[in-house]
């Protein structure tokens, strides 16, 4: 279900996408601290919530990664909250893992299976430390089950309670306004990640007869869209990535605004229309094989 | 109080055109219409005042004490967005409905719930209000079927009508950096027929 944000890191200034890399890789670093394997839940989606918990940027480091053995490069210093970011990410990760263990069938549920024993300990790690979060988390992905399992026709209550998961992560977070202005953003970027991510999966669920809320509440069939219904949703989507813009203005990210700004205003947007073009699958594989 | 240039993002030699400029620019950007039915509004109304000081200061200073400009009025809808609507400008018939919205105008959104749901008549209005409560909880669908639902109980209500306006053609006008946020809706809502009876849109889509 992750793995939806991109950031548009080809238009961005240089000094931009390179702070972007830092906050990767300090995510990155933060997530190895709970184990070797809890550096696999690394992506984008997590790194932009590790940048939204960071109150400005902060320090660098040079330090060396598995991935870049010999040379060190700069990454962003350990702190309070990207440590936060991190278990929040690896919490997150974990229990929709263990969700796709019930969901999959048996091919695709045995790899979920594998995965989650590779990370169980890691999780642990991390949900000792907050066990509050990973409560909530676990209780609120049981709110969502209940829905599929009930076939609920809307796109609204699956969508929140999903939602509401990413907009606990700020829960702590102050002052108030601060909170406030996280708590919006994640709301409604969680939404989006939900309903993109059952658009994206309308042909492949509509094949498997999984729960799709998208399909069921626009009663479309074979994960084929009408254009009514496309453009429907595309409303529906837009409002939320509105929501998500209005509260980004609202308070100052610091050295983050120019990377938040294309993201939010130009990089949601272009994930969207790909998904809603049936597009965003071979963007994917044509991006991660440039890589 | 705050550095006024600092407030509008100009140095303290920029030229009055610029300052103008940037002026307008924010105070577009947190103008209310960007904020309708959203939990954030008094932020963005505090924005707005902050601005508004910030380029009263400022000419106050330049006109060497002269307050000959005009600003922006911080919490009157525009004439040109149309769809601006909140539910403090209109009063309802019963004294519950009443109560309900101003619970849902001040925040109080669980309380609003609670009313809502103990009240034994659902008219127009009682959707009205609770598309109101869905959309500033962020219940996007949802809300549009409830301001659906209230102009089809009364077609006559402007009120309704402009709700479900906004819902239906999405954050088209709204503020962006990068031209129009609403881009991501068929290509231009307007240009093709609107096929809900009840839409504002003969009314209103001339203007984008």
């Amino acid at each position: 279900m992750f793995g939806y944000v991109r950031p548009p890191l080809d238009g961005l200034p240089q000094e931009d996408a390179e702070r972007f890399r830092r906050a990767y890789c300090g995510l990155c670093h933060a997530l190895s601290r709970r184990g070797a394997a809890a550096r696999c839940v690394l992506n984008y989606d997590f790194t932009l919530l590790a940048i939204l918990l960071s109150d400005g940027e902060g320090a660098s480091d040079k330090r060396r990664c598995i991935v870049r053995p010999v040379r060190p490069r700069p990454v962003l210093s350990p702190t309070a909250a990207l440590e936060l970011a991190a278990d929040e990410s690896l919490i997150l990760a974990y229990w929709k893992l263990r969700d796709n263990v019930r969901d999959d069938g048996l091919a695709k549920g045995l790899a979920s299976r594998t995965a989650c024993a590779f990370l169980r300990g890691a999780y642990e790690n991390a949900a000792s430390d907050r066990p509050e979060f990973a409560g909530r988390v676990r209780a609120q992905l049981d709110v969502l089950r209940g829905m599929e399992a009930e076939r609920v026709a809307s796109i609204d209550a699956p969508a929140d309670a999903f939602a509401a998961l990413l907009r606990d992560a700020a829960r702590d977070v102050a002052p108030a306004a601060r909170r406030r202005v996280l708590e919006e953003i994640l709301y409604h970027l969680g939404r989006w990640v939900y309903l993109i991510d059952a658009a994206d999966d309308l042909k492949q669920d509509a094949a498997s007869g999984a729960y799709n809320p998208v399909a069921l509440r626009y009663g479309l069939s074979g994960g084929r869209w009408t254009d009514a219904a496309r453009q429907e949703f595309s409303v529906v989507l837009s409002h939320s990535l509105q929501r998500i813009a209005a509260a980004f203005e609202l308070w100052d990210f610091g050295a983050w605004n120019p990377l938040l700004e294309r993201i939010f205003y130009s990089g949601l947007f272009q994930v969207s229309r790909a998904v809603l073009d049936g597009a965003f699958h071979k963007k994917r594989i044509e991006s991660e094989a440039n890589e | 109080m705050k550095d006024p240039y600092a407030v509008l993002g100009v140095s303290e030699t920029a030229a009055d055109e610029e300052i103008k400029r940037a002026y307008r620019e924010l105070a577009r950007k947190y103008h209310p219409d960007n904020y309708q039915n959203n939990p954030l509004a008094d932020l963005a109304e505090e924005k707005m005042k902050e601005i508004n000081a910030a380029y009263e200061e400022i000419n106050k200073h330049r006109a060497g004490g002269r307050s000959d400009y005009q600003s922006y009025q911080s919490a009157r809808p525009s004439s040109a967005g149309g769809a601006y609507y909140e539910a403090r400008y209109n009063s309802s018939a019963s004294p519950d409905l009443q109560r309900i919205r101003r619970e849902i105008q001040t925040g109080n959104l669980t309380e609003a719930e609670t009313l809502l749901n103990r009240c034994p008549e659902r008219n127009a209005e009682w959707y009205f209000l609770r598309g109101a409560l869905r959309q500033k909880r962020g219940w996007m669908d949802d809300a549009r079927q409830d301001y659906q639902r209230a102009c089809q109980m009364d077609p006559t209500n402007l009120e309704y009508r402009q709700a479900l306006h906004y819902m239906n053609h999405g954050p088209a006008r709204t503020y962006s950096p990068f031209g129009t946020l609403g881009d991501l809706c068929a290509a231009n809502l307007c240009a093709n027929a609107c096929f809900n009876p009840w839409c504002l849109c003969p009314m209103f889509c001339c203007w984008s």
